[in-house]
């Protein structure tokens, strides 16, 4: 499911350009509050959409007369204009829905309550997209107000992303949002699919989780460069994930590496066999001092993106790609003797299964750890999970354990995402979901991607640590993170 | 008290007119002598039902009784297992199953064989369970670990000595008992870093740690030293942690009030003053066997304005060093110096003369010490309680009389190996506190001073005489004519005893240890006289007493019911006499090398009468005289067996014997 799913940057791109009346979607009301699960579509509009989607507000006028003064000021006019006419729009959305549900009124007065209800969480729904909006197009200020000079890129043009206009961050900005960001595109794909599936979801937290800290161990021992002392670079996805880099201008092959290319190059003619042409290309002129090269993530949103807060840059190229692999991507290589563990990166895959099967240190909540240190880290990070021990006497482990089975569950999902069975799928669906909704409602911030555990029965798992940002708007949503359950999990079936 | 009424309405017992708490309070009064409890328990069915109801501590010999014992007294909060060296399963369920919610604290710390399944039952029915103590618990896995991690209110926990645990059992405990404040891991070689880190990130409330002689490094250091509430801190032994690094720790333990790092041997003085940087609050601080105490290690010190107690034990020291200590330390009240080189007369002069209010200090062994030193102690030190100073050989007999003429309030005196003569003791007498008094290897003493000891030191509870060869019958007399509280006495080599001592010791009904080894003169009838005296009898040595024969075991099986350890060896019992102290229910550990008149059979037959034995220390002959079968059934009752091969050794004039010590020492 995973690779039909997880769309590369250019098919993305083209489901985006092919379905140029993106912003129809938020027009057709009636349908929407008759099949609920649109809203999930509705509103899991992601950044690049949101790129899309204001240009083409712009472009059909809607909001011109909000355009014209704003010269180019440090912060990005642009970005926040778009924000305006999104809320605009979104406003208009829930005026005309008001109306319809107000001209309905009298015909619904004999029917079930259900629908009242859908209408209301419909509502709050929209007012919660509403408000996040505000906020963030508000914190996007934030930035400029406090350092004046660390404004948008300069590469930014160059680079001309997916999406465009790129968003400030503002605090509390994590590496979550790729989670929605492929959603939507499938979003795009077929407007019934309405959410991500549970399972691809929940691997990506706990994805982002393993692979934030591995980069950190990268990033920390690196240096501590003063902004602006280097050049950022930030390669397309499309580019990322290209096979090739280097191609042939002659036959069109493409290798992956320069050496392999100049040896091919060999055969197309004598002049290619001299040793100047199979040298290294020298590197440019050392005499004059070139700016440091260092490289951005493409997703936004993203720590390792220059528009992050706390923006920190990959060193090379190949960081780039690992990392984008690791965080953003699919992972869609499975290890051949567990059949659980899943990569995205081949060189992960190798070096597990070097030691696949070795991992003798257990935890209650099922995960192996090939390095005690690694168990006793993850035990001292969650509450309430302990050392399994391999006993000879099962009885004494039976009892804890089968007393604790029904939140021992619900946790392992909640909490850990490792668990990867249909069962539990549909139970991390209702996670996620809830999750997203929380969220979902700001295109470029998604206040806390980790929320997984605002659900109630997770006492005896308090939150771990480093969610502190208690389910920022799960209060709005009273009930809201129920009706969709169903179809989410099927659709997460389905598409495994 | 209603209901006695119903039962017996025309009875005019006067206790009927008490309320039940009156009696409970008359009984707490008998908690000295268990024996007295149980009398009261057999006059009459309400007293029965009285007693049962106010027994809340419980100490069985034998676990096979348990479930009855345990019916018949529903409000056990302790149960101290100790004397039971093997607790079942069924014994352990049953356990839980009686005591539900009422059981407070549990002692194993005896039992070596537990399985998990049964601490499993007992952690989850008992839970109010508060403390738990399994030391020596050596078989015992992480999976009892696991076990014992679901009595979530445990805040006492001791595991000393558990080898078999590794980190994943502590982190069990670690996430299942959030509420501990003490836990002990003395030599649990399997714990690490990692076990005792998750300790310290899980367990907040932590007040007490003993981490002594574990593996770990300075890796665990900073968690532990977060601990909000940590008070004592026991790092004995920890090689593994070192200097390096530890200058990291700018912030020490704050609520650190008692901090032991004794032994640990890569720690200097720049990494002591990281780990007590901030640690205000420091009263006690140990640093027994460790680095030199010089100048710049003492100033780490500066600091530490509430700290009351040292113990340097075993450690090299500077003159310099010592006045520094002097210099830095308020108000110092325990100070020990035991096995200090390089304490001279100048460095413990300058000590006393800044810390007066001393109250304990311990200067054994310390060789260079003379008298001008007493002199200054006995001159300034006027609240001394404890004074240890086993062989200070440079002392002369004269020192000792300024001691008794100052130090009045001083209850424990540490003679052993001096000078001292019966001047000295008649001025000691004057020490109407003294509750221990140890005059071992004194030769100069005689009846006459301890005949001073008699009269002036009626509160005397310990005393040692062992090899102190001038001691006889009369001394003895005037000893337990004048002390009567006398728990322990060690009349050891003190070779013109005879039966007489035994007679007036027999006056002292406090008495629980005994040492008469090599005292030659005794007889069986001596013995008797003891056994009938002194019903608490617990240890005694009769070692070496030739003349001693079966018929004293015969009396002393019969009377000294409390008897738990006995030394044989070398006497003239036989088979007979074994086998009738067998039926002793309490004796747990028994010596009995080369005994002539012991057959094999009559050794196994004594063996599978004594139920509760623990310890048994036998020739190594024995070994392959008794039936395999039999040694390992006895084994699996929870007996260790120890096999020695001594050969028969001439006794030695007790003079000679010193010569021959003092050789060996120089």
């Amino acid at each position: 499911m995973d690779l039909n799913n997880r769309l590369s940057g250019n098919e993305l791109q083209k489901n985006l350009s092919g379905q140029p009346g993106f912003g129809n979607f938020n027009t057709q009301h009636p349908q929407k509050w008759e099949d609920p699960s649109i809203i999930d579509y509705s509103m899991r509009i992601e950044p690049p959409f949101r790129g899309f989607n204001q240009v083409k507000v712009g472009q059909d006028g809607l909001v011109n007369e909000l355009r014209p003064t704003n010269k180019i000021q440090e912060w990005d006019p642009s970005a926040m204009l778009s924000s305006f006419s999104f809320l605009e729009q979104k406003i208009h959305q829930l005026r005309d829905l008001v109306h319809l549900i107000v001209g309905r009124r009298g015909q619904v007065l004999g029917r079930p309550d259900e629908l009242v209800t859908q209408q209301q969480q419909l509502i709050t729904a929209d007012l919660t997209s509403i408000i996040v909006q505000l906020i963030s197009t508000a914190g996007s200020l934030l930035p400029y107000v406090k350092s004046t000079h660390s404004a948008a890129p300069p590469s930014m043009g160059q680079f001309g992303q997916l999406g465009g206009a790129v968003f400030p961050s503002i605090p509390g900005l994590n590496g979550g949002i790729q989670l929605q960001n492929t959603s939507g595109s499938k979003v795009s794909n077929q407007p019934n699919q309405n959410d991500v599936s549970a399972n691809c979801g929940s691997e990506q937290n706990h994805n982002n989780e393993e692979h934030d800290l591995k980069e950190e161990e990268d990033a920390e021992e690196g240096e501590n460069l003063p902004p602006g002392s280097y050049e950022i670079l930030q390669p397309e996805k499309e580019e990322i994930l290209a096979p090739h880099t280097h191609f042939c201008t002659i036959c069109g092959k493409g290798f992956k590496r320069d050496a392999n290319l100049r040896m091919h190059m060999r055969g197309h003619g004598d002049e290619y066999k001299t040793p100047a042409a199979l040298a290294k290309p020298h590197k440019e002129s050392s005499s004059e001092p070139t700016l440091i090269k260092r490289y951005s993530c493409p997703c936004t949103g993203c720590k390792r993106n220059k528009d992050h807060k706390k923006f920190q840059p990959l060193k090379t190229i190949l960081c780039v790609k690992n990392h984008y692999k690791r965080t953003h991507c699919d992972k869609s290589y499975t290890c051949s003797r567990c059949n659980t563990k899943r990569f995205s990166v081949v060189a992960d895959l190798k070096t597990h299964e070097k030691h696949c099967g070795k991992d003798k240190w257990l935890c209650s909540c099922g995960t192996t750890f090939s390095r005690k240190d690694k168990l006793f880290g993850h035990i001292a990070l969650f509450q309430g999970h302990t050392p399994a021990i391999a006993s000879e006497e099962t009885k004494a482990q039976v009892g804890p354990f089968e007393r604790r089975e029904g939140n021992q569950v619900t946790n392992k999902v909640g909490s850990m995402n490792f668990n990867f069975s249909p069962n539990a799928s549909s139970e991390s669906g209702v996670q996620n979901i809830m999750n997203v909704k929380g969220n979902i409602d700001d295109p470029t911030t998604y206040f806390s991607p980790l929320n997984f555990d605002n659900l109630g029965g997770f006492n005896d798992f308090p939150r771990p640590p480093f969610d502190d940002s208690e389910s920022s708007f799960g209060f709005l949503l009273p009930g809201s993170c129920n009706y969709n359950q169903k179809s989410a999990a099927d659709d997460s079936n389905n598409l495994a | 008290m209603k209901r006695q009424k119903r039962e017996c309405p025309e009875s005019s017992n006067p206790f009927d007119v008490l309320s039940e708490e009156i009696i409970f309070m008359v009984l707490d009064l008998l908690e000295q002598n268990p024996l007295d409890k149980k009398a009261f328990s057999l006059v009459c069915k309400s007293f029965y039902a009285t007693e049962s109801k106010h027994r809340k501590t419980l100490k069985p010999l034998r676990q096979q009784h348990l479930p009855a014992v345990l019916s018949r007294y529903p409000n056990i909060t302790h149960l101290d297992l100790t004397m039971c060296s093997r607790v079942s399963d069924a014994s352990l369920s049953s356990i839980s199953n009686a005591c539900r919610f009422n059981l407070r604290s549990i002692d194993f710390s005896q039992s070596r064989l537990l399985s998990c399944s049964g601490l499993l039952g007992l952690a989850q029915n008992c839970k109010n369970l508060v403390e738990i103590d399994l030391s020596n618990g050596t078989e015992l896995k992480d999976s009892a670990m696991a076990a014992i991690a679901e009595a979530r209110n445990l805040e006492k926990l001791w595991l000393a000595r558990c080898k078999s645990i590794t980190d994943m059992g502590i982190g069990c405990v670690a996430v299942g008992c959030r509420k501990l404040k003490l836990l002990s891991l003395k030599w649990c070689l399997g714990v690490g870093d990692l076990g005792v880190g998750l300790v310290a990130v899980k367990c907040k409330e932590i007040r007490s740690l003993d981490l002594s002689y574990l593996p770990i490094t300075n890796k665990c250091l900073p968690s532990i030293l977060k601990l909000q509430y940590l008070e004592d801190l026991v790092l004995e032994g920890c090689f593994g942690i070192d200097d390096d690094s530890l200058g990291v720790f700018k912030h020490g333990c704050k609520s650190l009030k008692s901090l032991d790092m004794s032994s640990c041997q890569n720690i200097s003085q720049s990494g002591l003053s990281s780990l007590i940087s901030g640690t205000e609050g420091l009263q006690q601080l140990t640093l027994a066997y460790g680095s030199p105490v010089t100048t710049s290690l003492a100033n780490g010190l500066k600091k530490l304005s509430m700290l009351q107690s040292i113990k340097l034990d075993g450690c090299m020291i500077t003159c310099d060093g010592l006045k520094t200590i002097a210099d830095w330390c308020i108000s110092l009240r325990e100070l020990s110096l035991s096995k200090c080189s390089g304490v001279t007369d100048e460095g413990l002069s300058s000590v006393v003369m800044k810390q007066r209010g001393l109250t304990k200090l311990d200067i054994t062994c310390c060789r260079k010490i003379t008298d001008a030193s007493i002199a200054c102690i006995a001159n300034l030190c006027n609240s001394l309680t404890s004074f240890r100073m086993e062989s200070c050989t440079l002392i002369s007999r004269e020192a000792f009389v300024l001691i008794g003429q100052r130090c009045h309030l001083l209850e424990e005196l540490d003679l052993t190996d001096n000078e001292i003569d019966d001047e000295g003791l008649k001025s000691i007498s004057r020490c109407s506190k003294l509750a221990t008094l140890k005059l071992g290897i004194c030769l100069n003493i005689t009846d006459e001073g301890l005949m001073h000891i008699g009269k002036g030191c009626p509160k005397l509870k310990e005393l040692d005489l062992y090899r102190s060869s001038g001691i006889t019958d009369l001394g003895i007399l005037e000893i337990a004519r004048g002390c009567s509280d006398l728990e322990m006495i060690n009349i050891a080599y003190c070779k013109e005893i005879t039966d007489a001592s035994f007679l007036s010791l027999s006056k002292c009904s406090q008495l629980r240890t005994f040492e008469s080894r090599g005292c030659p003169l005794i007889t069986s009838f001596g013995l008797t006289a003891i056994a009938v005296g002194c019903k608490q009898l617990t240890k005694l040595d009769i070692k070496k007493c030739h003349n001693i024969d079966d018929a004293g075991m015969l009396q002393l099986a019969h009377f000294s019911q409390n008897l738990r350890q006995i030394n044989l060896s070398y006497t003239s019992v036989t088979d007979v006499g074994l086998l009738s102290l067998a039926s002793i229910s309490c004796i747990q550990n028994i010596t009995i090398l080369h005994l002539k008149g012991l057959t094999p059979s009559g050794l196994a037959a004594a063996l599978l009468s004594c139920g509760g034995l623990t310890k048994m220390k036998l020739q190594s002959t024995f070994k392959w005289l008794l039936p395999q079968p039999l040694l390992e059934h006895l084994e699996a009752r929870g007996c260790a067996f120890q096999w020695r091969d001594k050969v028969l050794q001439a006794e030695l004039d007790p003079k000679c014997w010193k010569l021959q010590l003092e050789d060996t020492v120089e």
